[in-house]
């Protein structure tokens, strides 16, 4: 198994780099004003095959693999992380019902995600720190007829877009985690309102909102994969979540650090550009070296995968590197650019607001450090 | 439904390519390949013809043994079948080689329908590939192609000359050049760079082509390559008044023989 | 250690209460439209803290750096945009302090005990670090200089009644030739450009300054000639803190907020684990840590003693602690941090690493003062005991 990429995989992100370049480079910008949902963009990024990438031929995938998903999404994510997050949380959505879904299921939703007709989300957070629990918790109540939802799913991203929503439900209150069982919601389903879009810091165009739940009917064949256990769903879904999300980390801070790169050697300070000084040079130094280190972390991750071993603790490797070495990538090179980097008419802000939004850890925000620790003390 | 085939060339990225300040020679060592821009066009036309009315397109390319590394890119943009020739000495061919070469394979793989061809390549531009390929096979030649259509076996195209178009007809097979303006070459899709694999494709030898050595011989030998660095004169004008700094750029130029 | 006096504390609680009231509830609203409010101005006016650093002699309130650093703290906490709308305008008027006759002290502070603000004009476009770099000039004329030029990121340009303006007396001199100036809003032929959009510390006003033949009073010389970068160093000395003590109420609000979250998630008996806890504990280590060396740096300067490198060190060290707690607590509180205030805090946080000297600028100073070789306290004596 190779870290390295196959021809194919050089091809697909050279493919994804001619899109962001033809289809994102002239959006960006007034979807990051405006914050609107990009259809048109998202239509496109099925054309070409992006919304079904990992999925199986017979349900009109492109079975490209997972490492092909994230060279697309770093390359996409350089240009536009916002559109790569509409695509990373329809993909947690189609992995799901790929990974557990009965063939039912599966032939029911799958063709449809992959062609984008159907937009898809994961709904795993809430306001409280424990899904199920608490006030609010989305809770399943078992009934004649099926399951009666009820209750709030938080910060949901393409809430209001997506047409299929995979939703973690609380089952029975006494057994806690391993009760969570994840449902398919139809987005038109009774019951199922979304709430007011939230003001995002960045990644504006990527819609994100509550999803309450009133008693929303749901049959027994909406449970993925026909158990009231969904704990592997929860937990390897965020996996593919951060190892996806990490792709989008790298992917802003390539473009910063090189952004920052050409914007020293023009600077001139002191008489000299600025990219002599080593004070500048030691900062771009520190942010390439992150980024292509997070990247080999990711990738190998993504090759875990394709190879169908265990990820779950690479993946959460690369997303405590992250979490401390991610948002530094713009910190610093923001801080190369010094005033004129701080200013909106320049493209690190952007990226600034962005990065921050690829690097968060949700309640509990400890879940890295346990996932390895407990690998490593096993 | 018509056979096409569309030749192309694998060039270095000339984006990739740094020019040495201290005698201008290049430094390619960081260039990858890629395939030549109008060639894209080219293939894009033949593709488009194909998926509208059915038919087939092979994609033809000469050069050193690097070719093989643009087999998928190029299956990945529509061809059904490629052929291609790596040979060392292709570094080194002028445009007569080039000629020679894919007209020989085209020879053997043929007869087409329409071959197509980009203009000029990005590295070299020549331009004299179409123009020879079509003397060589007896066939006619129609070029600065900006658009085109293929009913049965008539080939209607519209040139783009200097200060006009020309409207031209050409019944039976015949080679086109096109611009770049003739489409906009679509990204391939993710099912498309998988399926490039499944295609056919095929080494053709050199020695297999039954040229003789003086075919293969170049009579135009490159020297040298060198960049071309514009150096800034750096004068500014900065009078205090507007009109004397216009009056004193004028000067300047006309001095030049600019105005 | 430094505890604060029984006036000092009374100065806090007032800032705080200020803050409370008037700058907290409407942070967000002016951070999201981007704009400075002169609002501030006169809901401060009665308070006279736009004036805190002017001398009693002149009306001010002469607060000593240690309590500035309070009051800039509290504001630090509410907004630090509003914040930078202060500490800019105590800037300026440090150039004052530093080499203004009676005459101009009077003519700057009056503005001042007014409720209104100034802005410290030296940055330019090829002056940024290199701040002695700008290519502005005053050319003397009979008893006037006139002035020709421009200037960016200035902070309360469009609002100030009163400006210092660096620019060259003698090009030839490069740097050495620089001057300061005072100079009035509303003089002929100084207007204001355009207005910069940031990333954060949105409700503080930057702008572009441009001079076209602006006519001055000779007597509007600070100083004299050529002392200009002499000048502007004094002050930005004096003024570092500022942004050191901006830098720690931002710190403070971040670290606030985070537990106020934590402890909404994790009430009573259940807590977050040790990983989160630590670092909570890290987070409350660096904000006192950088408390008491900006209270340890601006005891120095009340002392009357050498602060340069101790003004530095504050500045740099707040500065990257605001940073790095305002990122962690985003991070820590996910999606929730990413839609809150908590979002405007660490954009804010940013620029305290850049402006008013960058960190890499005050490293340079620092390390200057830790690689000078030091000077033998004794004699020594050869062989004997």
């Amino acid at each position: 198994m190779s870290i390295l990429l196959t021809e194919e995989q050089q091809l697909i992100g050279q493919s994804a780099r001619d899109f962001a370049k033809e289809y994102l480079e002239p959006m960006v910008l007034e979807m990051d004003r405006t914050g609107q949902y990009p259809a048109a963009v998202v239509k496109q990024l099925a054309a070409q095959d992006f919304l079904g990438l990992f999925l199986a031929g017979e349900y009109g995938g492109a079975e490209a693999g997972y490492v092909s998903l994230v060279e697309v999404v770093e390359n996409l994510s350089r240009v536009s992380a916002a559109v790569a997050s509409i695509m990373v949380n329809h993909a947690l959505a189609a992995y799901a019902i790929q990974r557990w879904g009965s063939p039912e299921q599966k032939k029911t939703c799958l063709p449809k995600l992959a062609a984008g007709e159907v937009l898809g989300a994961f709904a795993v957070f809430e306001h409280g720190p424990t899904p199920g629990v608490g006030a609010g918790a989305l809770m399943a109540t078992k009934l004649p007829e099926g399951w009666a939802l009820k209750g709030t799913k938080a910060f949901v991203r393409n809430a209001g877009v997506a047409g299929a929503y995979v939703v973690l439900a609380c089952t029975d209150p006494a057994a806690g985690a391993k009760s969570l069982a994840a449902f398919i919601v139809n987005a038109k389903a009774s019951g199922l309102t979304v709430g007011a879009p939230y003001e995002t810091m960045g990644l504006k165009g990527c819609p994100m909102a509550d999803l309450v739940f009133d008693n929303v009917m749901v049959t027994d064949t909406a449970i993925l994969g026909g158990s009231t256990d969904g704990s592997a769903i929860m937990t390897e879904t965020l996996a593919l979540a951060s190892v996806a999300e990490a792709a989008q980390t790298v992917g802003i801070g390539q473009a910063a650090v090189e952004h920052a790169a050409a914007y020293a050697k023009t600077r001139i300070q002191f008489g000299r550009p600025i990219a002599s000084l080593q004070a500048i040079q030691t900062l771009l130094a520190e942010v390439a070296a992150d980024c292509h280190l997070a990247r080999l972390g990711l990738r190998y991750a993504a090759q875990l995968m394709d190879d169908g071993e265990p990820f779950l603790v690479e993946a959460a490797m690369v997303k405590q590197f992250l979490a401390r070495f991610g948002a530094k990538m713009l910190i610093d090179t923001v801080q190369v650019e010094g005033g004129f980097g701080y200013s909106e008419t320049m493209p690190l802000p952007r990226l600034f607001r962005d990065i921050a939004g690829t690097t968060l850890l949700e309640a509990p925000a400890d879940y890295p450090e346990k996932t390895i620790a407990a690998a490593l003390l096993a | 439904m018509p056979k096409l085939l569309v030749c192309y060339k694998w060039v270095l990225n000339e984006q990739d390519i740094k020019i040495r300040p201290e005698d201008l020679s290049l430094d390619t060592s960081r260039a990858k390949g890629k395939i030549s821009d109008f060639d894209r066009n080219a293939i894009e036309e033949a593709s488009l013809i194909v998926e509208q009315q059915g038919g087939t397109v092979d994609a033809l390319s000469y050069g050193t043994p690097a070719v093989k590394q643009s087999v998928k890119d190029a299956l990945s943009r529509g061809p059904n079948r490629l052929l291609w020739i790596g040979d060392p000495q292709a570094e080194d061919a002028d445009a007569l080689v080039i000629a020679n070469v894919l007209a020989a394979a085209i020879r053997k793989a043929g007869p087409y329908d329409l071959i197509l061809c980009g203009e000029g390549s990005s590295d070299m531009f020549y331009q004299q590939t179409p123009a020879r390929l079509a003397a060589l096979l007896g066939l006619p030649c129609v070029t600065f192609v900006a658009k085109m259509t293929l009913e049965g076996d008539v080939l209607k195209a519209t040139r783009k000359l200097g200060d006009c178009t020309e409207q031209v007809s050409v019944t039976g097979p015949a080679v086109v050049s096109v611009l770049s303006e003739i489409n906009k070459p679509r990204i391939p899709s993710l099912k498309q760079v998988l399926g490039a694999a499944k295609k056919p494709s095929e080494e053709i030898a050199i020695g297999s082509l039954g040229l003789a050595a003086d075919e293969l011989q170049p009579r135009a030998v490159r020297k040298s390559a060198k960049g071309f660095l514009m150096n800034r004169k750096n004068i500014i004008f900065k009078e205090s008044d507007a009109a004397a700094n216009v009056a004193k750029l004028v000067a300047s130029l006309a001095a030049e023989g600019l105005a | 250690m430094s505890i604060l006096t029984a006036e000092q504390k009374q100065i806090q609680a007032q800032a705080t209460a200020f803050v409370a009231k008037e700058i907290i509830p409407f942070a967000e609203k002016f951070d999201k439209a981007g704009e400075f409010h002169p609002y501030l101005l006169d809901a401060a006016r009665e308070s006279r803290i736009f004036a805190m650093a002017v001398p009693m002699a002149f009306g001010g309130l002469e607060y000593s750096a240690l309590t500035q650093a309070v009051v800039l703290e509290a504001w630090g906490y509410g907004c630090a945009g509003m914040a930078t709308t202060l500490a800019a305008s105590v800037l300026s008027m440090d150039s004052v302090l530093v080499a203004g006759t009676e005459a101009q002290k009077k003519q700057f502070f009056d503005p001042m005990v007014r409720g209104e603000i100034g802005s410290f004009g030296l940055t330019e476009p090829s002056a940024g670090s290199d701040a002695g770099n700008g290519k502005s000039t005053a050319v003397r004329v009979g008893d006037e200089y006139v002035i020709n030029g421009s200037k960016c990121w200035i902070t309360n340009g469009g609002y100030s009644s009163v400006f210092v303006i660096y620019a060259l007396t003698d090009p030839a001199a490069g740097m050495k030739g620089i001057s300061a100036f005072i100079v009035e809003k509303g003089t002929p032929g100084f207007t204001i450009g355009t207005v910069d959009h940031k990333l954060g510390i949105r409700s503080s006003n930057t702008v572009e300054l441009l001079f076209k033949d602006v006519h001055i009073p000779a007597a509007n010389l600070l100083g004299k000639e050529g002392e200009g970068m002499k000048i502007a160093m004094k002050t930005l000395d004096m003024a570092r803190p500022a942004i050191a003590s901006l830098s720690l109420g931002l710190a403070q609000r971040a670290l606030d907020e985070c537990v106020k979250h934590m402890q909404k998630l994790y009430p009573e008996k259940a807590q977050p684990g040790q990983t989160l806890q630590f670092k909570l504990a890290d987070m409350r280590i660096e904000i006192e840590a950088a408390r008491q060396l900006l209270y340890h740096a601006m005891n120095l300067r009340d002392a009357g003693l050498p602060y340069s490198a101790e003004s530095a060190m504050t500045k740099t060290f707040s500065s990257d602690v605001a940073m790095k707690i305002t990122t962690q607590a985003v991070q820590l509180m996910g999606a929730y941090g990413y839609t809150s205030v908590l979002a405007k805090l660490m954009r804010d946080a940013k620029i305290m690493q850049i402006y008013e000297g960058t960190n890499q600028i005050q490293r340079l100073v620092i390390s200057r003062a830790v690689l000078a070789p030091a000077r033998p306290a004794v004699a020594v004596q050869k062989g004997g005991n």
